[in-house]
């Protein structure tokens, strides 16, 4: 088998002994393979990135802005070009062909801009894509992400023995499957050592919105949540709960500085490998579009240290969960309800990495997510 | 000898013209201060936003796509100022059209040529359902419309973010919820400009048609200027009011269909891209001249569209909001000063 980016090799080993259809593989859900784009030369080279908030969020677009330094760290005589802040809306559009209007060669969507994003790789057939959280692959143009939901459930594991109330928090973006599937692995962690636990979903439509989650994150506690996760680009809501004397998990990079006692864990995704991996194919002329990848547990994607408040025994069963799934066991296998009390995935089925990836029902236990 | 300061009660246009030239230039060379300051060289940077701009199609399609809703929600803006008052709304009539526009687009099948009318007018009557409000409070009970209108835009973008994400979701679709692709597009016009520019032309040229030379366009003008006055003349100032508030929201309604039928091809949250608020800044910079909207909007599509070539190189989004800022200050300022003349005390005074 042609590998086109390393990974976990025991993770790869243990899941293509379990899935009989073998293309499904950690990593790599599907290679790429139109024919590869020309070489460059490292001096001309001239890759560019597209943010959706500030670089100095610390969370998405920090750890984003971190692949793309990586990048000039690797390859010292090429140019990087960093946009942030890209709404989604007709000017992610302007953006993006003004990437290719500067002459870059290779263009990094960080977040899945649609048409807007699509409509310029389409028009531009000489220029490398990618498109993070992205649904579409053409000769010059593939999609990557990370299994977030595998960390997402150890995370789900903890917050399930450390609520006392039973009842869990979550602050989404939109109802995309991004926050879907990962709120339904949160819940579907905590209620695998606490099954009568909930979560209460709210959407605030934004990203980066750090009042709106503010105010999400004290409407949450009102309601009795005494730990929240989601899916913000920043910090705000560890704040609330810090102020507040709940916990809370985050996503992208350590945060514990704005709300010791209250932090958790984070999801952290490490973008570093994957990107100069897939310049450094651009620049030798052997990359091609097509590439369908999801960086798995361990492999790109993991939990940070736990918390300081966060007591050994709680870190240990969350750990046993995590080292499980890195052995090959997935915790998305039947049965598996939705929120109205139907059964979607049956006994002894399990939803694969694509299926986890495109997830757009919630699971029992989720309320508040528009499905 | 002495010198005062003579007030008129209205500039001279070519001192006002003159006033807005030295305005927009006073608040380039601040800009360009400021990316000097920040280690920047402006004039390198000046010449990349020509040359993106100006030198290629692909720079001049991108200004006619900015400009095409930034002109119909100028007019929508200076039509109400024809008439003494302020539409702070286009932005909500913006979402309401393009939400009535998508909703027939999304839920209606029929063929293109009779669907995108259809979706026109349905743009059209959502722009002005969302005036509605406002027009009646404002003609009958006197209720300021500044308030009104803008108070209605947050309702409105709440709308649109309810329906994308929603009823109206595409299950699976980007980062940002949206509705599935609506299969009705404008035709293109010119590259990736499409037939809403001639649009919006022709509906700028038909209003300064009408608000010039018709008598109800004068009639507008006196119940704006005086509007006692204009009652005293037997004008219906009330009807004159409704009906160039709900133009003005039907013009901005049209804007939002334009924009998902020919731009974007579905209903987001974040559609107006801020064509509503930026409208008010065109409206301002126009003056009442229907014809100076052209020149308006055209001046911010290149203002945008430099922002955009800028963060490539290394400016924040942020530097292109404040130069739209300093363009309007600046030019506020100037309006003031282009009311005065400097004159001798002794030969004034005789």
């Amino acid at each position: 088998m042609n590998f086109q980016y390393s990974f976990s090799r025991r993770r790869f080993l243990a899941l293509s002994a379990a899935a009989s259809s073998s293309l499904i593989m950690p990593g790599w859900v599907g290679k790429a393979g139109a024919a590869p784009l020309a070489a460059i030369k490292e001096e001309d080279a001239i890759i560019a990135f597209g943010l959706t908030g500030p670089v100095s969020d610390e969370g998405w677009n920090t750890k984003q802005n971190e692949g793309a330094k990586a990048i000039q760290a690797a390859f010292p005589k090429a140019k990087t070009l960093v946009v942030e802040s890209i709404p989604f809306s007709a000017d992610a559009s302007r953006t993006f062909r003004q990437f290719v209007q500067e002459g870059a060669q290779m263009v990094f969507s960080t977040s899945n801009y649609g048409d807007f994003f699509a409509s310029v790789v389409e028009r531009s057939p000489e220029v490398a894509f990618l498109e993070a959280d992205g649904r579409r692959v053409a000769d010059n143009l593939g999609w990557y992400y990370a299994a977030h939901w595998h960390p997402t459930y150890v995370l789900g594991v903890a917050a399930g023995l450390l609520s006392k109330s039973g009842k869990l928090g979550f602050i989404a973006s939109f109802p995309v499957p991004m926050a879907i599937s990962s709120s339904n692995a949160f819940m579907m962690g905590a209620r695998s050592v606490n099954p009568s636990a909930t979560l209460q979903v709210i959407s605030i439509n934004s990203w980066f919105d750090p009042q709106g989650a503010n105010q999400a994150a004290s409407a949450l506690i009102d309601n009795g949540c005494d730990f929240l996760f989601g899916v913000m680009n920043e910090a705000s809501y560890l704040q609330v709960a810090e102020q507040r004397g709940v916990r809370a998990a985050m996503w992208s990079s350590d945060m514990r500085r704005y709300g010791k006692n209250a932090y958790v864990s984070s999801i952290i995704p490490d973008w570093t490998a994957f990107y100069v991996d897939q310049v450094r194919k651009r620049l030798e002329g052997t990359w091609s579009g097509g590439g369908q990848t999801l960086l798995p547990l361990g492999g790109g994607i993991d939990r940070d240290a736990w918390g300081e408040t966060v007591p050994a025994e709680v870190a240990a069963k969350a750990d046993a969960v995590r080292e499980k799934i890195i052995g090959g066991w997935s915790p998305f296998t039947g049965e598996i309800k939705d929120t109205t009390g139907a059964v979607r995935v049956k006994a002894g089925e399990t939803l694969d990495e694509v299926a986890l990836y495109n997830w757009d029902w919630s699971v029992e236990g989720v309320s508040g997510l528009s499905t | 000898m002495s010198w005062r300061l003579q007030r008129f009660p209205s500039p001279k246009p070519s001192v006002a013209l003159a006033v807005r030239a030295v305005a927009i230039l006073l608040a380039l060379v601040v800009g360009g201060l400021v990316v000097a300051v920040s280690g920047l060289n402006p004039f390198a940077l000046g010449n990349q936003v020509m040359k993106s701009t100006f030198g290629s199609s692909f720079g001049l399609e991108d200004l006619g796509l900015l400009a095409t809703p930034l002109i119909l929600t100028g007019l929508a803006v200076m039509i109400t100022r024809r008439i003494g008052l302020w539409n702070i709304g286009a932005e909500g009539q913006f979402y309401a059209g393009a939400l009535a526009a998508a909703a027939i687009g999304l839920f209606v099948e029929g063929p293109a040529w009779l669907m995108l009318p259809a979706m026109f007018l349905a743009g059209v009557a959502g722009g002005m359902a969302w005036i509605t409000i406002p027009t009646l409070a404002r003609a009958f009970v006197g209720v300021n419309e500044l308030i009104t209108t803008l108070l209605l835009n947050f309702v409105a973008t709440l709308l649109v973010y309810y329906f994308a994400t929603g009823p109206w979701r595409d299950r699976g679709a980007g980062t940002l919820g949206s509705t599935p692709r609506i299969r009705y597009e404008m035709p293109e016009l010119w590259g990736m400009v499409h037939w809403g520019f001639a649009i919006a032309v022709v509906l700028t040229v038909l209003a300064a048609a009408v608000l010039s030379f018709t008598r109800w366009g004068y009639e507008v003008r006196i119940s704006g200027a005086n509007p006692e006055n204009a009652l005293y003349a037997g004008i219906p100032v009330r009807r004159r009011i409704i009906a160039v508030m709900l133009l003005s929201g039907a013009v901005a309604g049209v804007a939002g269909m334009l924009e998902v039928a020919g731009t974007v091809h579905r209903l987001q949250g974040g559609i107006s891209n801020n064509f509503g608020y930026l409208g008010i800044i065109v409206a301002v910079l126009a003056r009442t001249s229907c014809l100076g909207v052209f020149a308006a909007a055209a001046l911010m599509a290149f203002i945008l569209n430099a922002g955009i070539i800028l963060q490539t190189q290394g400016l924040t989004t942020s530097a292109i909001v404040a130069l739209t800022g300093l363009v309007l200050l600046f030019t506020a300022i100037g309006d003031e000063f282009a009311h005065y003349r400097l004159v001798r005390a002794d030969r004034a005074t005789a």
